[in-house]
């Protein structure tokens, strides 16, 4: 059997909520059957510095891998991060940017989706801090590893209960989102 | 038995309830503090105690204190944290008290970078304080893994009374993997071996046994032990007399080869024709393998040896997983501690016949594959 | 084997190891006065049906009075310099029905092990600790404590202290504890009358008690007969009760104050942390 195998990095700046789209994301495709290996990377200010969630997801084998290679699927919500973690993602891989602060994609990558999620979640969900939930939601209708419900399921059993309905919205204003 | 997402802190908090975990004391320190956290919930939700104390010199004596008083009993930390608890770790020895040091192993020396990976406390993990005494480590490599090596090491540590350490790294601690999470009632537990004994007649350093441990009364029982940190005898009673001194000391030393069958762990992959073996521990050992992998997709027969136990160091398996192999290299991120190891296993095995490289990356950050092959091919050694 | 005397020479013995006598304390030496005190204080509760000694954890640290450890014939544990108190601290965190007793000196309570000492106290946390004061390191030789005087010769300030000593009993007072007191040998049944209080009280309890080192503190500021340093001592020690803190003072040219300054009965951290997560049914009587 041929061994299903995505590598997804997930960037941005301290406080953007990276470290918990990669969890929720992870969570929820262990729930559609993948092997997740979710791997964290931060620094030690908790606003403003570096912060990186990767994942090695397959199907059918455990990954022996804990970082990823090369990745055919990324989430990057800051220029900064876009730069230093660019090198870990392959010219042909889904790239999803957030365009309220990255004002131009990088040569190279022949698939880019530029949204401005940050804007979207202020303005249209009502919550500047859910913009992570929205690209969340895109990146299930794009990529299709893994359900609407599953993300929400996964949001629900690792967010406080107050965030939830918001962040449900979030998540359903990303999946309806048409490019 | 349950499904978890869980990383290597996590799992290893899990792993200690399940061993019977009831006294948690510790001092916060990057990246083992989520640990902490974690347990600070969920402990006291079964019955058990969490505590934050001054410094890790307080929290490794409390530790001895508890362990005595019949808790089991943990702490976890990382680099300097571990420093501190050197003095200790040896009292811990000295009066045989069973308990557990996570280490979440950081970028070293000294304060280093907190949040960053580092592999530098292999040696000290075996020996951080002074005096002859040995001791009981394991390095997971996976979030079940620290689940199960965390069960392990407690019995370890019950089996040899004697601490133990759970060696992970910056990068386990905050992977998540599924981890299969077992109850307290689906895992093997050691308990203490009770004394068969009245209290009059109880010495508390006194091993009858070829095992080479002597019973454990707690505290409370009626036995009246004396935890002795001078040399003593088999009553705990202060001599410096040579013969005392050496009949308690080659115990504390030898107990744990003694008992070596009940503690060796290591795994093998893909050594059984290879003519290169790779060695390394904990995450560094996936990135090996990947390159292993990698290797023989290209017609190299690689092979790599995964110490779990690194002390003691299960010498058989690794002797025979070389077998037949030209060359052995160790891959860490230090200046090269586990090759110092396997450099002394070839020594007393008298193994000659094979060239043993050292890949000390001093880094602060786990290297992919391709970077270990970029690394080797940088120190132009003709392996394959 | 434990050699027990079939018939005591003394009511004390059972709470001796007496195949351990005679301890190392010298003539003149007022250790043995505070020891007696403790195991006075022992049996007579027990005898009253308020302790079991069995529950009794005796810890020392490293010194002259941290051999006593070694003397008595509870469990006991003689830790590493200056660690009675952490490790005194996880007994009680294993077990909350045993009473972890710290008998140590004044290097190890308030130099070595202060941390230690300053946690557990703001803690009030359920410990009783016996500081022995004796204001020298004498074990190893006369080097200088944190409460050694102001100016006073030692081996390693042979010009003498050019430190200001701490007053260890006024610090704890300043953290609150549930009890605090100082005293001295030269007053023996005030001490016995106090670790009896102590003994029966939760929270962290703490009792100094003024000592003499003969041998090695009183040579050094020579003094040729132990008595001589005795009758030093006695004409320092002032019990009285202080204004503040200001008033409790540790002047070993005018007074030392004595007395119990702090006796309440707040809860420990033991019974509050068993209470805050519903574990109160795991404490003990104590």
């Amino acid at each position: 059997m041929a061994m299903e195998k995505h590598e997804i990095v997930i960037a941005g700046r301290g406080g953007q909520g990276i470290l918990l789209a990669g969890y929720i994301l992870g969570k929820a495709l262990v729930d559609a059957g993948y092997y997740v290996v979710n791997s964290e990377e931060y620094s030690a200010e908790t606003r403003g510095g570096d912060s990186k969630s990767e994942l090695v997801v397959t199907k059918g084998e455990e990954p022996d891998i804990i970082k990823v290679r090369k990745a055919d699927l990324a989430i990057f919500m800051y220029t900064d991060q876009m730069k230093k973690y660019s090198k870990l993602v392959g010219d042909s891989a889904t790239v999803f940017l957030d365009s309220t602060f990255i004002e131009s994609k990088p040569e190279g990558w022949s698939n880019v989706i530029m949204v401005p999620f940050t804007e979207i979640a202020e303005h249209e969900v009502g919550n500047i801090r859910t913009a992570n939930m929205v690209i969340l939601g895109m990146f299930a209708s794009k990529v299709g590893m893994v359900s609407l419900d599953l993300l929400e399921k996964s949001m629900s059993s690792v967010t406080r209960p107050t965030w939830i309905e918001v962040n449900k919205k979030a998540l359903q204003k990303g999946y309806s989102l048409k490019v | 038995m349950r499904q978890e997402f869980l990383n290597s802190n996590q799992a290893v908090a899990e792993g200690a309830m399940s061993a019977g975990l009831n006294v948690y004391i510790g001092y916060p320190i990057t990246p083992s503090s989520d640990l902490f956290e974690y347990l600070s919930e969920k402990l006291p939700e079964r019955g058990g105690v969490v505590f934050q104390a001054e410094d890790e010199i307080a929290t490794i004596n409390a530790l001895v204190g508890a362990s005595l008083s019949g808790a089991r009993t943990m702490t976890a930390t990382s680099g300097p944290g571990f420093s501190l608890m050197a003095e200790g770790v040896g009292f811990a020895a000295m009066v045989e008290a069973p308990l557990l040091i996570v280490n979440v192993m950081r970028t070293g020396p000294s304060t280093g970078i907190a949040t960053q990976i580092g592999q530098g406390d292999i040696i000290q993990s075996r020996w951080s304080s002074h005096g002859p005494y040995n001791l009981v480590v394991y390095a997971p490599a996976s979030a079940q893994e620290a689940f199960d090596y965390t069960v392990r090491a407690f019995n370890a540590a019950y089996i040899v009374r004697t601490p133990a350490v759970l060696l992970s790294d910056a990068v386990l601690a905050h992977t998540r993997e599924r981890v299969t999470v077992r109850e307290s009632h689906e895992v093997e537990i050691v308990d203490r071996k009770k004394p068969a004994e009245p209290p009059s007649e109880y010495k508390p350093y006194r091993s009858d046994s070829s095992d080479m441990v002597p019973s454990f009364a707690y505290y409370g029982e009626g036995y009246h032990p004396i935890a002795e940190s001078l040399s003593h005898d088999e009553r705990g009673y202060y001599k410096t007399d040579p013969r005392i001194y050496r009949n308690l000391v080659e115990r504390l030393v030898h107990k744990v080869e003694r008992n070596k069958a009940k503690l060796v762990e290591s795994r093998s992959y893909y050594t059984d024709d290879a003519d290169i073996v790779f060695v390394a521990i904990g995450s560094m050992a996936r990135s090996v393998l990947a390159l292993v992998r990698d290797l023989r997709a290209d017609g190299v027969k690689a092979g790599l040896f995964r110490p779990i136990s690194v002390w003691p160091f299960d010498d058989e398996s690794f002797v025979s997983s070389i077998s037949g192999a030209k060359s052995i290299v160790v891959v860490e991120l230090n200046q090269g501690q586990l090759y110092e190891i396997v450099k002394s296993v070839l020594w007393e095995r008298g193994i000659k016949d094979m060239s043993l490289h050292k890949l000390d990356m001093i880094l602060p950050e786990l290297p992919g594959p391709d970077e270990i092959l970029e690394e080797i091919n940088s120190r132009g050694w003709r392996l394959w | 084997m434990v050699v027990v005397a079939q018939k005591p020479l003394h009511p004390l013995d059972e709470y001796l190891r007496t195949d351990r006598l005679p301890h190392i304390w010298c003539p003149g030496c007022g250790l043995g006065m505070i020891l007696q005190a403790f195991l006075w204080s022992v049996k007579e509760l027990y005898e009253r049906g308020k302790i079991d000694p069995d529950k009794v954890v005796f810890v020392t640290g490293i010194g002259c009075t941290g051999r006593a450890s070694g003397f008595v014939n509870f469990d006991s544990a003689h830790t590493p310099h200056g660690r009675a108190i952490a490790f005194a601290t996880g007994v009680k965190l294993a077990n909350p029905k045993l009473i972890p007793v710290v008998f140590s000196g004044d290097g190890d309570i308030a130099g070595i092990g202060g941390n230690h000492l300053l946690h557990a106290a703001r803690r009030n946390f359920d410990v009783l600790v016996i500081m022995a004061n004796n204001m020298t390191y004498a074990l190893t030789g006369g080097q200088l404590a944190p409460t050694t005087p102001f100016t006073v010769y030692s081996t390693t300030t042979p010009k003498g202290n050019p430190d200001q000593p701490l007053d260890a009993t006024k610090m704890v007072y300043a953290l609150k504890p549930n009890y605090v007191a100082r005293l001295s040998i030269t007053h023996p049944t005030l001490i016995r009358e106090s670790i009896k209080k102590a003994l029966l009280k939760r929270g962290f309890r703490w009792i100094e008690v003024l000592s003499t080192c003969s041998e090695i503190f009183g040579r050094h500021i020579n003094f040729r007969d132990p008595y001589e340093l005795y009758e030093r001592l006695k004409k320092v020690v002032k019990f009285r009760r202080p204004q503040s803190i200001d008033d409790i003072k540790y002047d070993w040219d005018n007074e030392i104050t004595c007395g119990t300054f702090i006796d309440k009965d707040d809860p420990g951290w033991m019974e509050t942390y068993m209470k805050m997560y519903g574990l109160e049914d795991k404490l003990g009587g104590l």
